[in-house]
């Protein structure tokens, strides 16, 4: 379905998700966020996404905004900047306006942007960074090399059982906790955050891969009925 | 009624009787019920031929009608091999016998067992081989004689995967011990997950008898499946067959067109055991089956096995099968009980009540069959064991149906995979399956445990073992099982070949008795040189009815123990598994970068750059040649932009990064400015040149470093590795990924380039050759670097890749009126060829030295140390063995050789060609060339040899062929 004349075509943007034309061709209408243009919606009804939100679908967030921080100063500069991270490695910490801080090391944290809102946090973390404010602390720019994706639905650790050979289910990867591993070959980082009662993954992986990544995500979740969503129907989840 | 065999509906049998269904064999249409296998359906309609064998081509049908054996093999459209004991019929189903010329009935190829006195074990190796040549002749007639089903190489290709699975506890075996233990194990709060490879739960309770009336195995199923199905902690696979116990509980399961892999804490191995054959002439006739295969087709399928039964048994169990047979109107001729004196049991006291006649101390000689052996129609029986003659006085037996009751082997395949061997012990005449280690456990009948009571609480007691190796807090350990009924253990009684042969040990190769004795004789005593030479075991069936009786021939023709002669080793998989299942779905990531579509668009050839996606040229491939010289033209004339995205990018951060950057590549930075580039040479600890790149300083302390495409991951790994011995003050991040990569080259580069820099003035003067710095292009934030790849003026734009289809358009657009034009792969390795740049892993090879690459410029002599240097400094002292050199053609007309065609100095190979082309641009065909060293000199002549023995003559000349002074890139 092309977009409507109120949806805003993501190459009017200088930042463009590696996915736009391949969820152009699933339907997809987009809206702005942070400089981009993010999946909206796919037309098929609201109700229709929230029920593949419950059971099995894949968001693309790769528009919206990421950061990396690493090196043997780099949690201790973002805890002067008003960041929360605990002491465990592998796990995700929210923030109180909604973004998420993985840590992955001792030495490395990825910042996720909140999904709902404008990300302050983001926009405040790019500005003040600087090789030479940030003793020993070195920015990684997740935002473009990596695709951002999130998979949802109660279906999610199943699916990824085919892709992955980290154990996902629920009752044995917990909210907020990080692998990284390898996702059908190709290196990934998954962080599981539910939306609500809904469970959830964020899936980041290789940018160069992520056409590559859609089709093997879209291929496992056929058995499940699972489909891409928009931004929308992940927003309603959060509230829900 | 579908088929004259078909009896009246049972309780539990797996058939939906109101929905048959029509299928094939051999051409001729029959009807079964929904749930029948290929072989029971077969049966019902009276069809017992199923396949021809392997070497004889004998008629053979069902033998254990369990998957085991290689006789229910049959064709099917696209897929050979099939088991048709265990496929089940579907509508229109066409299916084929094996192994058969003429046609299954018949197969003019059985005549062959007329010669089987001269086609003796190893016949293979002694024949065919003289005179000279003469292999070639039998070879086809060979293979054409031998050989299982046909493959169809244009067969439709089918969607297999495979699936990570977790559990606590992982049973193999669904049958009664399989299930106790899965319960048990649940109790204490593990998560189990089941794996069975019949179609339902229940293993031998489906269709065995373990008492006078099969109501009690019938009821202990009911119950234990109700209890297994109504845990929410177990998991249950059926139709799945675990085919391997791997290190650290890893469990590849086969189901349908999938691969489980699980992991598992503890495992318990339930598997069963296999019922064995009994050693006669002609114990492979059709209509000769085991016990089990007999009331498998009676409980499973509703499928009468015969009219007129002869039952063969070393213990209890064919009594068992007695009763089902006559309970299911077959008349039982006779029990012929192998044992002298065999002990009184509830089964066998049953069946004498019934008149049925048990005629003890005896066993079968032969059998004989109607007309082209495709039934059995009759038995010879003698008295006692030992080696039978022909004068030996027998009674006949008329009979269309024999049933083997040979007693039991463990099925313990996955636990020898483990390190488990088995035992027999004579004391208890039982096999033991030795030693175990947590957490890994048998149970049931694999364990040695026979009896319903007894494998229940065999696997109740390995369930608590495993629930307890798990860390589950378990209750008092339960009663392991002490004694087995009366009679049901096997009872191992000699073997002995018939004069006349055809007493098979092995089905799967047609090997006889006699054979294997042959075999030994030969000195083949060790049981895998008896194996590998006699090929017993190594058939489909995988030794699982052979293993046995060849162990008892080979140790009674060398009058020694079982344990002396032992079994051979356990492999994997334990059943037969196609090359689609162990592929599964193939996850192949493909790179693309961000300005891919913008390729295609531009109607690109692409080409694979390891991982990546590259545009090869612009255009079709018919127009390759075309286009490839245009492209070059453009460049070297106007203006050109090629997508370089897949370049790596590493960023060397930190108050070390300079001197990590001097010890890891091998020219000097400690003194390289800020905002200016510089060529980077990386060598290994033996010297040999492993990669090359740019290195641009951004600041004291961050440079940013390019790599080659297929070279990054590896250079990447090999900085974090020398990093972490060398504990410098460094971070380094590949950031290939993230950096999109745009070069635009040529004559009118700047002109195209400077009105999108907004804060960069790429003046001669303001940013000369190899200046770096980073600034905004069209917007877009970019590190840009005067770089001369391709000879000409050009800039190196590296910018983040989600902006990386807008830059793209923006330079494009930009260069509209200069007649921009996108040059591909094929075009660069041209460009860059003309002006002498190796290309490393093509112009290089894992020895290649910096010297001999005429890289000798690219070493900081005055470096203390870097990575290399020694072995560099070594190499260098003994001199070089060959040298790279530029080189042209002497005859203009002569097409270009090929990358690796050899240069040669009279019968001697000196060098080979790495690149060459032909350039437009400078009129003639160029190319490097590893040559010996004294022909390194310019004007010296060379001597190519191309395809096909083509020679052709060159010249070395000196190196750039173009733009010699570097002006160019320098404008």
């Amino acid at each position: 379905m092309a977009d409507t004349e109120s949806s805003p075509t993501p190459e009017s943007f200088l930042k463009r998700s590696p996915l736009y034309r391949a969820l152009r061709s699933r339907g997809a209408r987009f809206m702005e966020t942070e400089g981009g243009a993010v999946a909206d919606s796919f037309g098929n009804g609201d109700e229709s996404e929230n029920l593949a939100v419950r059971e099995m679908a894949i968001c693309d967030l790769s528009p919206l905004p990421r950061h990396g921080f690493k090196g043997k100063g780099a949690l201790e500069w973002l805890r002067k900047q008003g960041v929360a991270i605990g002491n465990e490695d592998n796990r995700a910490y929210t923030q109180p306006g909604g973004s998420l801080v993985a840590r992955l090391a001792p030495t490395e944290a990825l910042i996720l942007g909140n999904l709902s809102s404008e990300n302050a946090l983001s926009a405040q973390l790019e500005g003040d960074w600087s090789i030479d404010t940030a003793p020993d602390c070195y920015a990684v720019p997740r935002n473009s090399a990596n695709f951002w994706f999130l998979i949802t639905g109660l279906h999610a650790p199943n699916m990824f059982a085919k892709l992955c050979g980290i154990d996902l289910r629920l009752h044995k990867f917990p909210v907020n906790a990080i692998a990284q591993t390898s996702v059908a070959r190709s290196v990934a980082i998954i962080i599981r955050a539910d939306l609500g009662a809904v469970p959830a993954f964020h899936l980041l992986g290789d940018s160069a891969s992520a056409l590559y990544m859609l089709d093997c995500l879209e291929d496992a979740m056929g058995e499940f009925g699972g489909k891409p969503v928009g931004i929308s129907a992940v927003r309603r989840a959060m509230k829900s | 009624m579908v088929g004259p065999n078909r009896l009246p509906s049972l309780p539990d049998d797996w058939l939906d009787r109101e929905c048959i269904i029509p299928f094939s064999f051999e051409g001729k249409g029959y009807q079964g019920f929904a749930g029948d296998t290929i072989a029971s359906a077969l049966a019902a309609n009276g069809v017992w031929v199923l396949s021809r064998s392997f070497k004889y081509h004998r008629p053979r049908g069902v033998l254990t009608m369990a998957g085991e054996d290689t006789n229910a093999l049959v064709q099917l459209d696209g897929e050979p091999n099939v088991p048709a004991d265990r496929r089940l019929i579907e509508p229109g189903l066409r299916i084929q016998g094996q192994n058969c010329i003429g046609s299954l009935k018949r197969d003019w190829a059985s005549l062959l067992g007329y010669f089987g006195r001269f086609l003796p074990p190893g016949f293979y190796y002694k024949a065919f081989f003289k005179p000279r040549g003469a292999f070639a002749f039998w070879e086809p007639i060979i293979r054409r004689m031998a050989g299982l089903g046909q493959i169809d190489l244009h067969a439709p290709h089918d969607y297999h995967d495979k699936a990570y699975g977790f559990s606590d506890v992982a049973v193999v075996g669904g049958g009664p011990a399989g299930m106790a233990a899965a319960l048990e194990a649940a109790k204490a709060g593990a998560e189990v997950i089941l794996i069975e490879d019949g179609r339902q739960l229940g293993g031998s309770l489906n269709f065995g008898r373990y008492g006078t009336d099969r109501a009690a195995a019938v009821n202990l199923r009911h119950e234990l499946v109700a209890t297994v199905e109504a845990s929410p902690n177990i998991t249950v696979f059926t139709d799945a067959v675990c085919q391997a116990l791997f290190a650290d509980n890893w469990l590849p399961v086969i189901q349908g067109n999938r691969l489980h892999k699980i992991r598992t804490t503890s495992v318990i191995i339930a598997t069963g055991a296999l019922e064995q054959h009994i050693i006669f002439r002609n114990n492979d006739l059709p209509g000769i089956m085991m016990g089990s295969a007999a009331q498998r087709l009676i409980h499973l399928y509703g499928v009468r096995p015969g009219k007129r039964a002869v039952i063969a048994t070393t213990n209890s169990s064919g009594y068992g099968v007695c009763l089902d047979l006559i309970e299911n109107g077959v008349e039982v001729v006779a029990i012929i009980d192998l044992r002298d004196d065999p002990p009184d049991c509830p089964l066998s006291s049953t069946a004498r009540a019934k008149n049925i006649r048990v005629i003890s101390g005896h066993t079968i000689v032969e059998a004989k069959a109607r007309m082209g052996n495709r039934h059995v129609s009759s038995i010879a029986i003698a008295r006692g064991q030992g080696p039978h003659q022909e004068t030996d006085p027998v009674q006949r037996l008329d009979c269309d149906l024999v049933c083997m009751c040979g007693g039991y082997v463990p099925a313990a395949g996955l636990l020898r995979h483990a390190g488990a061997d088995i035992a027999y012990d004579e004391e208890t005449a039982a096999f033991v399956v030795t030693p175990l280690i947590d957490p890994i456990h048998a149970a049931g009948a694999v364990n040695g445990v026979s009896g319903l009571e007894a494998l229940t609480a065999d696997g109740r007691h390995a369930g608590w073992q495993a629930a307890r190796d798990g860390g589950f807090e378990v209750d008092a350990r339960p009663a392991r099982p002490t004694t087995d009924p009366a009679g049901t253990r096997p009872v191992l009684l000699p073997v002995t070949p018939h004069p006349k042969g055809k007493d098979f040990v092995d089905y799967d190769e047609d090997l006889q008795a006699c054979d294997i004795v042959n075999t030994v004789a030969d000195g083949y005593t060790n049981v895998e040189l008896l194996k590998r030479y006699s090929t017993v075991g190594m058939g489909p069936s995988q030794g699982r009815h052979s293993a046995l009786p060849t162990v008892r021939l080979a140790a009674g023709a060398l009058g020694c123990s079982l344990d002396d002669i032992g079994l051979t080793t356990a492999r994997p998989p334990v059943g037969p598994i196609t090359f689609a299942q162990l592929a599964g779905r193939q996850f192949e990531p493909v790179r693309r970068t961000a300005m891919h579509h913008r390729h295609l668009e531009k109607g690109a050839t692409m080409m694979l750059a390891g991982p990546w996606l590259r545009p090869a040229f612009y255009g079709p491939e018919a127009d390759k040649e075309t286009c490839i010289r245009e492209e070059t033209i453009a460049v070297r004339n106007n203006v050109g932009i090629i997508d370089v995205s897949t370049l790596g990018g590493l960023e060397v951060r930190g108050s070390d990064a300079a001197e990590f950057m001097n010890r890891i590549y091998t020219f000097s930075y400690t003194k390289q400015l800020d905002g200016r580039g510089r060529y980077v040479l990386m060598t290994d600890e033996t010297g040999a040149i492993v990669d090359d790149g740019i290195a641009a300083r951004f600041h004291e302390r961050h440079f940013y470093v390019t790599a080659t495409t297929g070279a990054v991951d590896a250079v990447y790994r090999n900085m974090l590795w020398h990093n972490a011995q060398w504990q410098l003050d460094v971070d380094i991040t590949n950031v290939t990924a993230a950096y999109c990569g745009i070069n635009i080259a040529g004559p009118n580069a700047r002109a195209v380039l400077s009105p999108l820099c907004e804060d960069v003035d790429l003046s001669v003067e303001a940013f000369p050759y190899m200046a770096a710095t980073e600034g905004m292009v069209a917007g877009i934030p970019a590190r840009i670097l005067r770089v001369g790849f391709v000879g000409e003026l050009g800039y190196e734009l590296h910018a983040p890749a989600n902006c990386g289809e807008a830059l793209w358009d923006a330079l494009l657009e930009a260069g509209r009126d200069h007649d921009i034009r996108p040059f591909g792969v094929e075009a660069q390795r041209v460009l860059r060829l003309e002006k002498g740049h190796i290309i490393i892993g093509q112009d290089t090879d894992g020895l290649t030295h910096p010297f001999e690459a005429g890289m000798g410029w690219a070493i900081g002599k005055k470096k203390k140390d870097f990575l290399g240097k020694r072995a560099i400094e070594i190499r260098k002292k003994r001199g070089t063995t060959r040298q790279l050199v530029g080189f042209t053609l002497t005859d203009g007309k002569e097409l270009p050789p090929a990358e690796g065609h050899i240069v040669v100095r009279g019968p001697d190979i000196v060098g080979h060609v790495t690149s060459a082309a032909s350039s437009h641009t400078l009129g003639k065909v160029v190319g490097l060339a590893y040559v010996a060293p004294d022909q390194q000199e310019p004007g010296t002549r060379l001597t190519i040899k191309a395809e096909g023995g083509r020679i052709i003559d060159a010249e070395v000349v000196a190196l750039p062929f173009y733009d010699p002074e570097n002006k160019r890139q320098e404008l």
